[in-house]
């Protein structure tokens, strides 16, 4: 497989990982807590590298996604005391962690193969430069395969827990009266969400997978109206903005993962600009409600 | 090393007094955003000050001024930077997008548009673009005189506004349907305070990095709203919050020797914020698990009684 095929599979597979996930994220209103997670995991990295001195061991996405679901779990627990009001839990409690981080690199472990830019930024083409191969011929970069194994294990758990999820994600409260246990679900999807982070960081970068994760979601919600039309939009929107990001940035000669998220932002405004306009038009062609009072999404 | 041969140093003293004007003006203006509910706009707003930055340096770069100039830069990240909350806010307001979403977006592609123009510039030769890259992780020890000087004076002028405004601020912020009623414009009194808000964000972000400017923002309200139950209390003591929790933090991490000054000051305003969580008179952990307990006994003592009266 040429580096060019490899990387751009790579781009798409990382993004298809990111977004599916990302459906449930936008529509429980989590998003900003995917940023906080997203930051929150350098402590989690630089850590587990003491313990495992390798920065491609699987244990180490394992400690990171750890140190991201203590967000979720901190910012919750802060927001039940009552004391704080508001979005401010989440921000309290990221930048704490992102400094511990920050410090643990630049003060005892200078040596650290890591470098902070990196991290906030990604390169995805740093990323694919390790190619695996069979034999003598390369069958694509081996961190394709890494983030083929996150897609599947993504698609596996939503496939388990799908009718759960939908429940909590609706109607936590018809959910609970059900015997569903939400607090069980909540944790463990926001788990599975923190080890895609984690996994998709080597490639994207922290503040970029933001935007895989909550850009193509949120494009796709709106102008879809049932769950699974949702799905499928968002992962068709992941793959062709994926490829068209890469392909932008491989022109033009620019960071990929960049490109990525700068062609998924102007597709959304595409998206938000036209149903705008065929509202306004059904508005004035005298229908009675507007598309935005339109049954909510099931 | 002691405070005077700290003081006495040149550097060290810029990075103090630097760091402390961030710390008050961002406390004190955070407030409100903290009061609204919205303390997570300022994350929106410290991501897209970075394209705003660089499409100042490049603007003046083709004009052939000094890029590196903090005005220049501070006008670009302002711009920007208010571009990104209005749009988070736009959004909500014209489709079924929830603010939590509408910022995620805003934040990652405004962040995104800001990687490719560095990449630009990295590219090309630009004079003067060797610290462009300290907005990413802040840099308070490049701080120069000229800097403070800008940063103090604009987040003044923020200050000065928002004390002018005090009557619309304080209604908009805890009753803003009164405040429609009584004939103030919302949406008027809405953009002055998000702008002060963003400058209060902006004046940090080259000193402490874009990833921490939240804390700066965010911290310090949620610390003194658990000692006090004014406004006024409260926007005055956060100020003073996020000066101490800058001075003591940036002082630490120079005493300390090689450790960067912007992450000791934030993990300092997270300790502060611990204590008041635990020990704040009224409402902290503390106090509510002692009358939680007070209570159980008073109950407890009521059943025996009534037991031992039958």
């Amino acid at each position: 497989m040429s580096f060019v095929v490899g990387t751009a599979l790579l781009a798409v597979v990382t993004a298809l990982a990111c977004a599916l996930p990302g459906t449930f994220i936008v529509l429980r209103r989590s998003s900003m807590l995917v940023d906080a997670i997203s930051h929150a995991v350098l402590p989690g990295i630089v850590l587990g590298y003491v313990v495992t001195r390798d920065l491609d061991s699987p244990l180490l996405i394992v400690g990171a996604a750890l140190a991201g679901l203590l967000v979720v779990l901190g910012s919750e627990w802060l927001t039940r005391t009552g004391l704080i009001a508001g979005d401010a839990p989440q921000g309290l409690i990221f930048p704490a962690l992102f400094s511990v981080g920050v410090i643990l690199v630049s003060a005892s472990f200078a040596n650290v193969h890591l470098d902070t830019h990196a991290v906030l930024v990604g390169d995805l083409n740093l990323a694919a430069w390790d190619q695996l191969t069979v034999g003598t011929v390369s069958i694509g970069p081996t961190y394709l395969y890494v983030m083929l194994g996150m897609l599947a294990l993504n698609v596996g758990v939503i496939a388990v827990l799908y009718s759960r999820l939908k429940a909590t994600t609706f109607d936590p409260q018809f959910a609970a009266s059900q015997g569903i246990r939400t607090g069980l679900v909540n944790t463990a999807f926001m788990f599975l969400v923190s080890l895609t982070v984690t996994a998709a960081f080597n490639a994207a970068g922290a503040i970029l997978v933001l935007a895989l994760v909550t850009v193509p979601p949120a494009t796709a919600y709106l102008v879809s109206r049932t769950l699974p039309a949702m799905l499928v939009l968002t992962v068709t929107i992941a793959a062709v903005g994926a490829l068209a990001g890469f392909w932008l940035a491989y022109v033009l000669d620019a960071a990929t993962s960049a490109g990525m998220a700068v062609l998924f932002g102007v597709l959304f405004c595409v998206v938000l600009g036209a149903t705008r306009l065929t509202q306004r038009r059904r508005v004035r062609a005298g229908a009675t409600a507007p598309a935005r009072q339109a049954a909510p999404l099931r | 090393m002691t405070p005077a041969e700290f003081l006495g140093d040149h550097t060290f003293r810029m990075v103090l007094l630097g760091t402390m004007a961030i710390g008050v003006v961002s406390g004190a203006l955070g407030s409100f955003a903290y009061l609204r509910k919205q303390s997570l706009i300022s994350d929106v707003i410290s991501h897209a000050a970075l394209p705003g930055a660089l499409i100042a340096f490049l603007v003046a770069a083709a004009l052939g001024w000094d890029g590196r100039s903090m005005p220049v830069l501070i006008i670009g990240a302002v711009v920007v930077g208010t571009l990104a909350a209005l749009f988070a806010n736009g959004t909500t307001r014209v489709s079924k997008i929830r603010i939590d979403t509408a910022m995620a977006v805003s934040l990652s592609v405004f962040f995104g548009l800001g990687m490719l123009l560095m990449r630009v510039i990295a590219n090309g030769s630009f004079p003067g673009k060797g610290g462009i890259q300290d907005y990413l992780f802040g840099n308070a020890s490049v701080m120069t005189v000229a800097d403070l000087v800008t940063s103090i004076s604009v987040g003044g002028i923020a200050l000065a506004v928002m004390l002018v405004m005090w009557k619309e601020f304080t209604l908009r912020t805890l009753d803003p349907d009164h405040a429609s009623v009584l004939g103030f414009g919302a949406r008027t009194i809405d953009a002055v305070m998000f702008a002060t808000i963003v400058v209060a964000v902006v004046i940090g972000v080259k000193a402490v990095g874009l990833v921490l400017m939240v804390a700066f923002v965010v911290t310090p309200p949620a610390a003194a709203r658990q000692w006090t139950r004014t406004l006024p209390g409260m926007v005055a003591l956060s100020g003073a919050i996020g000066g101490v929790g800058s001075g003591v933090g940036a002082y630490v991490s120079i005493a300390l020797g090689n450790i960067p000054t912007g992450p000791v000051i934030v993990l300092t305003l997270f300790a502060i914020l611990v204590i008041s969580l635990v020990a704040s008179p009224r409402r902290s952990l503390v106090t509510s698990a002692l009358a939680r307990r007070r209570a159980r006994a008073a109950v407890t003592r009521e059943l025996a009684m009534e037991e031992g009266s039958r």
